[in-house]
């Protein structure tokens, strides 16, 4: 006997492979992006293991360079000194970079396939906690080097979380143990980022995956036009071998990705920021959070009102309010669809002109509240910046409804052509 | 009452209780801060340097000339990062209300450096700017900006309230002492 028949006795691994390596997966380069994103959660982890290993997370002094610095800090410069260090904490940090990149392209995808419909729409919102618990996850992760820039940005948050009406004070002192900078703040949030954010990272990743299964993935529009078929059956390459091939080779780029990025471009240079001082440097956020930094800037510190006992300022309307609607919105879009299911279908992004142009118009209105962001270094005035704010998107998503509008038009046959 | 009711009470009552015996649990959430952290200013206090070579160091009327200004922390008290606050000398002719000016301070005036907005460390600047043709306070965050002539009153940007003023007033030595507590909360609302 030999050994895949020792275990195919004892794990049925015959019934295994009929019912599940055989599992079609539809084929096309943008439905890569979720595994990419899942593949640099994996790398995240793994890199993530190695930096446990040295990270102290105590703000004690500890003598270092320089004098009496945090255990932190002095761990983080401890891992920067040797290269093995410095390309892990480097490729933890672009994965962390890549993963929240494409997972934002895989939302796109999704929203521009309408692939959000019934019976996905618990999916969309799986994906879109998804999303929060990463940027989450790096929000926390962003201190633990413990140096000036991770200071401020995390005093930001602080500032942010203090100002939410009628609970801010509590619940920022809850979230960050206490008023920032707090000896316990480290401590926890190394909590959040090594426990908590991977084990709800893990299973939001695991239930979205399951439910993907479950439903089958949507196959490309093209399949549609072949013979009529059954409606439970879908078109695709098996797992076993082509997708896992596939995915191998999507990983391993993945990772090349990353590491070729780490070798020539340093990140978050600890050393260089310097152990935390009372002088502000002058900080940006992360591209992923510019539109809510472009947000602040152009909120104006006299716009404020009250409600039912609690002043809601410039900061919680520019920090929670806005996003906060924005991010509603993109939670609706499946119920705000009217359109009635495709069920299995990914839809061609042109075929709606209204979905395709609130999309851009969206997109245009992120870039242009991240281009807020740098109002300094472009020397655009904030009115100037509101003009921006506000036309862009709307333009954006006209040109885009109307071109769509009429490529259908002209593109159709005449007894297809809605009117 | 039957057996199933019973169970279905006990179960329910047992539930809330499970609940609410957690909520006084989360007070352990808290976290610690320092005795040293909640020190807060008070008048008498001397103002030292916070960074910089002569840090730790008293501050006084002649460290610096008129159109400059040094971070500062009471002395003693630099773990509370509430205390931090900016002493600027100024043309003590252009100080109008509601600036608070001690008797004999000769234009030197502090604020609390903590941005009203979200908290980051406000900077002083000489160089004029759109906005503020002459020395003013500015955020390096997102731009709010203060006129230490009139008690730090918001100029532009996202800032919500003026930055709270520490009255200060000068010894016989020329150091900076605190005469009075901050004018208004410290920071964030």
């Amino acid at each position: 006997m030999n050994i895949t028949g020792w275990f195919e006795e004892r794990l049925a691994l015959e019934r295994f492979r009929a019912k599940y390596l055989g599992k079609p997966f539809p084929v096309h380069p943008t439905f890569f992006l979720g595994e990419i994103a899942l593949f640099c959660f994996v790398l995240l982890v793994m890199t993530g293991f190695y930096l446990t290993l040295f990270y102290e997370p105590s703000i004690e002094n500890v003598a270092g360079e320089g004098g009496n610095v945090p255990a932190a800090y002095a761990s983080t410069l401890l891992i920067d000194s040797h290269p093995l260090g410095t390309l892990i904490r480097r490729v933890h940090h672009w994965s962390a970079h890549l993963m929240i990149a494409s997972l934002v392209l895989h939302v796109l995808r999704v929203f521009f396939t309408a692939a959000y419909r019934k019976p996905r729409e618990l999916n969309w919102v799986l994906g879109l906690a998804l999303l929060g618990g990463t940027i989450g996850a790096s929000f926390a992760g962003y201190l633990l080097p413990y140096d000036q820039f991770s200071v401020t940005a995390t005093a930001i948050g602080y500032g942010i979380a203090r100002s939410a009406p009628w609970v801010g004070g509590p619940l920022a002192d809850f979230m960050f143990a206490g008023p920032f900078p707090s000896p316990s703040t480290v401590p926890r949030f190394y909590g959040y980022h090594v426990v908590f954010a991977p084990l709800l990272l893990s299973a939001l990743i695991g239930a979205h995956l399951l439910i993907v299964m479950k439903q089958k993935h949507t196959e490309l529009p093209d399949a549609r036009a072949a013979e009529p078929r059954d409606e439970r059956v879908i078109t695709g390459i098996p797992l076993w071998p082509a997708q896992t091939v596939l995915m191998v080779v999507l990983f391993l780029m993945v990772v090349a990705a990353a590491t070729g990025l780490s070798a020539f471009l340093p990140v978050h240079p600890s050393a260089y920021f310097g152990p935390p001082q009372p002088v502000t440097p002058e900080v940006k956020p992360d591209w992923y959070l510019m539109w809510v930094y472009g947000a602040l800037k152009l909120i104006p510190g006299t716009l404020s009102f009250r409600l039912f006992g609690a002043t809601i300022g410039s900061e919680a309307i520019g920090a929670m309010l806005v996003p906060g609607l924005i991010g509603a919105a993109i939670l609706l879009v499946p119920w705000l669809d009217r359109t009635p299911s495709s069920l299995h279908y990914a839809e061609d992004p042109l075929k709606s002109p209204l979905r395709l142009a609130i999309g851009l118009g969206g997109l245009a209105l992120f870039l242009a509240l991240s281009l807020a962001g740098f109002s300094g270094e472009l020397n655009l005035s904030i009115p100037v910046l509101w003009i921006i704010v506000i036309a862009a998107p709307v333009a954006v998503g006209w040109s885009a409804y109307t071109l769509t509008r009429r490529h259908l038009t002209t593109s159709l046959p005449e007894s297809r052509r809605t009117p | 009452m039957n057996r199933r009711n019973f169970a279905n009470l006990s179960l329910k009552t047992g539930i809330v209780a499970a609940v609410a015996s957690v909520v006084p649990g989360l007070a352990t959430l808290k976290g610690r801060t320092r005795a040293s952290a909640m020190r807060t200013v008070e008048p008498g206090d001397r103002l030292v340097f916070a960074l910089g070579q002569n840090a730790g160091q008293p501050v006084t009327a002649g460290s610096f000339v008129q159109n400059e200004a040094v971070l500062a922390f009471p002395e003693g008290k630099a773990e509370n990062h509430d205390n931090l606050v900016v002493v600027c000398k100024l043309n003590p002719a252009l100080l109008e209300p509601p600036t608070v000016v001690e008797q004999g301070a000769g234009g030197v005036v502090a604020y609390s450096a903590i941005c009203t907005h979200l908290g980051c460390t406000v900077r002083f600047s000489e160089e004029p700017m759109d906005m503020a043709p002459f020395p003013h306070l500015h955020c390096p965050c997102h731009a709010a900006l203060f006129d230490p002539h009139k008690g730090a009153a918001v100029l532009g940007g996202p800032a919500p309230r003026s930055l709270p003023q520490l009255p200060v007033r000068l010894n016989e030595k020329g150091e900076v002492i605190v005469a009075a507590a901050f004018t208004a909360p410290v920071g964030v609302a």
